[in-house]
């Protein structure tokens, strides 16, 4: 037992000391630099984010559009998903379609948040479309939006929802999809009272992905905003790398992280309670 | 039987280049206990699927109770399954699993729970009912499946290798309790397993299938004595098989004992196979026995249980099996010479067709 503990400790060192270096220490870096002001330990930094009306119109931008983003994805991914692993019948059209959905997750994100700003702008591809079509009389202002940002978001984060929901589908049994229909239920009863149920928790983490990746997103949000909307990330890239205040930086950091774990936490608590309704009421 | 329950006609099925069902027709009355028996990839299962409407056949017809149901969707059909694995909701509670069949027939919560708790009480399971399903044992499982199963009360009820999954004992028990059940509720059951016992002790008839074929249709008795192919007599029980030839049509002559054997339309140009059951096969120290085929031998093998032995015989070329009860191997060295004695009552002879059932 413990010629063996003492075999596997120096196995763990490797991992516990790169968590240490790179997770944990600029962690209290960051947290007991927020508590500092002036040289002297305070709480004034806090003071300084909470006290301000705006940082909390910002934050409400923030969570309003990684929200905003998190919804879409949801959408526009279950089916996808649905689809690709219950509807693609041939392995190798779904490993090209798998392909393609990942490949764009290795190109930078300035790169694809900048093809965005072309296909966004007042002349570009989207507008030309939406008007030519006839949807539109005259152009419509996506950049600087919040819909614009959105859209960008989307487009990036898509992946992460539909490779959870993935997941949880392909490991949903076909037998109790079977079984559902041999007790008499519909193919839509079959989705609501099992499918749907038994992948709700992949549905939940991809959410849980998608929503806190678009709270902590800078490059996006910046180049299509456009100048003219501001996200929480923004602010504290300001403090690091322009005002050079840590502190400030700091206290704003903890505030974003507390605020998207209360948020999370309670999507979760939601989640789960939603999950145990929906379970009974099929019954 | 325009009166049957269930009533297959002529279905076909491949799967590709696979031709996992050929011309299969079988019907099914009400209250009947029916196994469909075979080696694994006999089709057996694939027709269970073409009757519950997973699978949909390329030709053919299913009826249940004079309805033409084999384009309808599994969802619509009257009869319920209970799958190999049980596939329970592991989301609900065992009395939720239940009610699910009531619910979706759009019978009240509360009616459906009640019911769901009748057929549980009926399996034994009434007090798990707020469980769930990765709580309950395999054997606990089964019955909750079984319950989920027939508390539609459906007119048939598809069972895919029910008891595949539970050890020898628990298997024993089940199968006592599914038969007694399937009595009490008096709903048909079609019943798929590869264990000809399990088949032998529970059905009132045996289907037997090969490669997509079925052989012979009886009950275990029938079967077990009068196989109606080499694929049979071979797949049920112990059989020596002995190549046996036709001589004029009157009769086949058995290679051993050498003895002609009256068989009404022997053909000259047909391989015939003698089927010989291990346990008619005697043992003898003298050449000849009144009412006897003999043969000369010598021991190959003895394999003594206890309970039983079985000695086995060169005679010539072939090899003869004999199971005697009792420790009757003492004496019996291999190399010795010994006697074999058959009654020609007890040899079965099946004619081999020149068709797909002799090739690999």
């Amino acid at each position: 037992m413990s010629a063996a503990m003492n075999r596997a400790l120096p196995l763990l060192a490797a991992p516990v000391a790169f968590f240490a270096a790179f997770f944990a220490v600029p962690m209290i870096v960051v947290v007991s630099s927020s508590l500092m002001a002036g040289g002297v330990p305070s709480l004034g930094n806090y003071a300084r984010v909470l006290f301000d009306q705006y940082h909390w119109d910002v934050l409400a931008a923030t969570f309003r559009i990684a929200g905003l983003t998190t919804v879409a994805c949801a959408l526009l991914g279950y089916p996808l998903a649905y689809y690709l692993v219950r509807v693609v019948k041939s392995p190798a059209l779904r490993r090209t379609c798998v392909i393609l959905l990942v490949l764009p997750l290795f190109t930078s994100n300035i790169v694809r948040s900048f093809g965005w700003m072309v296909l966004l702008g007042r002349n570009g591809l989207v507008n030309d479309a939406l008007v030519g079509v006839g949807i539109l009389d005259r152009p419509m202002r996506f950049l600087g939006t919040e819909l614009g940002i959105v859209i960008g978001l989307v487009y990036i984060l898509l992946p992460f929802i539909v490779l959870a929901v993935g997941n949880a589908l392909a490991a949903v049994d076909p037998a109790l999809e079977d079984a559902s229909s041999d007790l008499g239920a519909t193919p839509f009863d079959t989705f609501r009272t099992v499918t749907f149920p038994l992948c709700l928790p992949g549905l939940m983490s991809g959410i849980v992905m998608v929503f806190t990746l678009a709270v902590s997103a800078y490059v996006t949000p910046a180049l299509l905003s456009g100048g003219k909307i501001t996200v929480f990330p923004m602010l504290i890239f300001q403090q690091y790398s322009t005002v050079f205040d840590v502190n400030y930086g700091g206290a704003l950091s903890m505030t974003l992280l507390v605020m998207t774990l209360v948020l999370v936490g309670l999507a979760g608590w939601i989640g789960n309670a939603g999950a145990s309704a929906t379970g009974r009421k099929a019954q | 039987m325009s009166d049957a329950l269930l009533s297959i006609r002529a279905i076909d099925k491949h799967f590709g280049t696979y031709h996992a069902l050929r011309d299969v027709s079988l019907d099914v009355a009400h209250g009947e206990f029916v196994a469909l028996l075979g080696p694994s990839g006999c089709g057996k299962t694939t027709l269970l699927r073409c009757i519950a409407g997973f699978l949909s056949p390329d030709s053919g017809t299913i009826r249940i109770g004079g309805e033409d149901v084999t384009r309808l969707p599994p969802h619509r059909r009257p009869l319920n399954t209970v799958f190999q694995h049980y596939a329970l909701f592991p989301h609900l509670s065992i009395l939720d699993n239940v009610a699910y069949g009531p619910r979706r027939h759009g019978v009240a919560r509360g009616e459906a729970l009640e019911r769901a708790r009748e057929a549980l009480e009926l399996v034994g399971l009434d007090s798990a009912a707020g469980r769930y399903p990765r709580e309950l044992s395999g054997g606990q499982q089964q019955r909750v499946a079984l319950a989920r199963a027939f508390v539609n009360r459906p007119k048939l009820l598809l069972l895919d290798e029910p008891l595949s999954a539970l050890d020898l004992k628990l298997r024993k028990r089940m199968q006592i309790e599914l038969k007694h059940l399937q009595e009490k509720l008096g709903i048909a059951f079609v019943f798929v397993t590869h264990d000809q016992e399990e088949a032998m002790s529970m059905a009132n008839r045996i289907v037997v299938m090969n490669r997509g074929v079925i052989e012979q249709v009886g009950d275990g008795r029938a079967i077990y004595t009068r196989p109606a192919s080499r694929f049979v007599a071979d797949f049920i029980g112990e059989a020596n098989l002995l190549p046996g030839t036709a001589e004029g049509n009157a009769g086949v002559r058995l290679a051993v004992g050498s003895a002609l054997l009256p068989h009404l339309g022997a053909d000259t140009r047909q391989r015939y196979t003698a089927v010989l059951r291990p346990e008619h096969v005697e043992l003898l120290n003298q050449p000849e026995a009144p009412g006897l085929i003999t043969d000369q031998g010598f021991v190959e093998d003895v394999i003594d249980t206890g309970g039983q032995t079985v000695v086995t015989v060169r005679v010539g070329e072939h090899l003869l099996a004999s199971r005697r009860l009792g420790m009757a191997g003492e004496g019996l060295k291999p190399g010795a010479p010994v006697f074999v004695g058959f009654r020609p009552g007890h040899v079965h002879i099946v004619a081999e067709p020149a068709s797909h059932r002799s090739g690999p």
